[in-house]
């Protein structure tokens, strides 16, 4: 199965974003309540993926931790595609 | 006029002189080739002829018939009917019921659309179905519907039972053309769902604004003001309808001043002759003397009512229009209904997708009639519904998804 590098899903965080009127901003440490990224757009965003992909996604496997900032949404969906 | 040999003396129904048209045939019903029935029947026919023959015949026999369109039957349904006393009539033969019964004489069977699930029978007469008693001005209907749905036989019976109602019937592979068929045939009242509307009028606008219709008619699926407002406007001389009818309940509502929902007055309002409509727990019920046998009284239509300002809409299947949006109650119905009052939409269609997290997120297709970016359409819901109802995934497609039934499944 292919993945998408963590530019690409970078590249698809700011489409989300960007359709609410926002930019993503550079810093991956940016903190998500700062840009108003919540649970909606990281499940908007979890589809995005998957539809690239083309299969879905197993949220199961490394189970959901805290995640706070726009490196930490980047990171899980990197992982989440080695699952 | 060709008759079953063995059929009673039964008086000629008042349209027997109406002209009908099919792909292949045109002339009065009188003169339409009958398709002889069995006395338990189920006539699976391959074109309007053969349907508009077989109910020539049981109007003038009393026989027990189901008519419907053959595509419709799958094998494991075929067998059914003929264990429950059916003989099959095809275009190819008559196939013998494996069970002898006695005929439920001027019995009318229909299936349903089979949208929410497999096709079930649904008992009518020919006197059930033929729900317009009033004189009518002289029309030339189009009827697109599949052969022996509700719908075609408000069409026929409507025919059959009032001189001056010509039908030209459109067969399933000219579906696509209709407007040039419609305008070659000097049709003047036409019937079809909100989606086949749609379809014409994105296709082929110019085509359909020619058409001299004095009657347009609208029923099947929720009608919305766009629609209704756009077909005013293509026809300001014409009378534009909208009908709420299901094989089950009938025909039972009728709305004529070109506005979507009926007024709220008419809810729960006893007039003699008229359906008695309610609402409880936003489900439309309706207790009418049209509804087939085994739905009498207060019939559960499944259908979601609401209430805005003073008319009642239907917007939706009760049991497909909620979307659960992590503990949020999102309507595909509302979310539908935006989406179509943007200009540049002109059709769309609304689900629930499962999501990571929140469970499920709006999704929606749309068809548009004018170039318009995915983040402005997104922008246009965001304005005017929660954020929990904004579609999270918005697919464009290049067509207006059609079926058999005119209908889109939304």
């Amino acid at each position: 199965m292919s993945t998408l590098s963590r530019d690409q899903i970078r590249t698809m965080m700011g489409e989300v974003l960007e359709t609410q009127g926002k930019a993503i901003p550079e810093s991956d440490a940016t903190v998500l309540t700062e840009i108003g990224f919540r649970s909606l757009d990281f499940s908007e965003l979890a589809l995005r993926v998957e539809d690239e992909l083309g299969s879905e996604l197993n949220f199961d496997a490394p189970g959901l931790r805290a995640i706070e900032t726009v490196g930490d949404v980047l990171e899980f969906l990197e992982q989440l595609q080695q699952a | 006029m060709k008759r079953h040999p063995e059929a009673p003396d039964i008086p000629l129904p008042p349209g027997s002189g109406n002209q009908i048209v099919t792909a292949g045939f045109r002339g009065s019903w009188a003169d339409v080739p009958t398709v002889p029935l069995p006395e338990v029947a189920a006539a699976l026919v391959d074109d309007h002829l053969a349907a508009a023959g077989a109910a020539w015949e049981h109007a003038q026999s009393p026989s027990e018939a189901l008519i419907v369109s053959a595509n419709r039957v799958s094998d494991d349904l075929a067998q059914e009917l003929q264990d429950d006393g059916f003989a099959l009539v095809r275009s190819a033969g008559v196939e013998p019921a494996t069970q002898q019964r006695e005929a439920d004489a001027g019995r009318l069977w229909l299936l349903t659309s089979g949208s929410t699930g497999r096709p079930k029978r649904v008992a009518h007469t020919l006197r059930s179905l033929t729900t317009v008693a009033t004189d009518q001005p002289p029309r030339r209907w189009l009827c697109p519907y599949s052969p022996g749905a509700y719908a075609w036989w408000q069409v026929v019976t409507l025919s059959l039972a009032h001189p001056g109602q010509d039908v030209v019937f459109v067969e399933a592979a000219q579906l696509d053309s209709w407007p040039e068929l419609a305008l070659a045939e000097g049709v003047t009242a036409a019937s079809g769902t909100p989606t086949f509307w749609r379809q014409a009028l994105w296709r082929s606008a110019e085509n359909v604004a020619k058409l001299a219709l004095e009657q347009v008619t609208l029923g099947g699926e929720p009608v919305d003001q766009a629609i209704l407002d756009r077909l005013t406007t293509l026809f300001p001389a014409a009378r534009v309808s909208w009908i709420y009818a299901s094989s089950e309940a009938g025909a039972s509502i009728a709305v004529h001043d070109g506005l979507a929902g009926f007024p709220v007055s008419w809810l729960d309002r006893n007039v003699p002759g008229k359906p008695l409509l309610t609402v409880q727990d936003d489900e439309l019920l309706i207790d009418s003397a049209w509804s087939a046998r085994g739905f009498e009284g207060a019939l559960r239509t499944g259908d979601r009512a609401q209430v805005i300002d003073d008319r009642v809409h239907i917007t939706g299947r009760v049991a497909s229009d909620e979307i659960n949006v992590g503990g949020s109650k999102a309507s595909a119905s509302a979310v539908r209904a935006v989406l179509l009052a943007h200009p540049a939409v002109i059709w769309a269609q609304v689900r629930g997708r499962s999501a990571p997290i929140v469970g499920n997120v709006v999704t929606a297709d749309v068809v548009l009639e004018e170039p318009v970016s995915q983040p402005e359409l997104t922008r246009w819901c965001a304005e005017r519904l929660p954020d929990y109802s904004v579609p999270r995934r918005l697919r464009l497609l290049t067509e207006i998804p059609l079926k058999e039934t005119l209908k889109s499944d939304v």
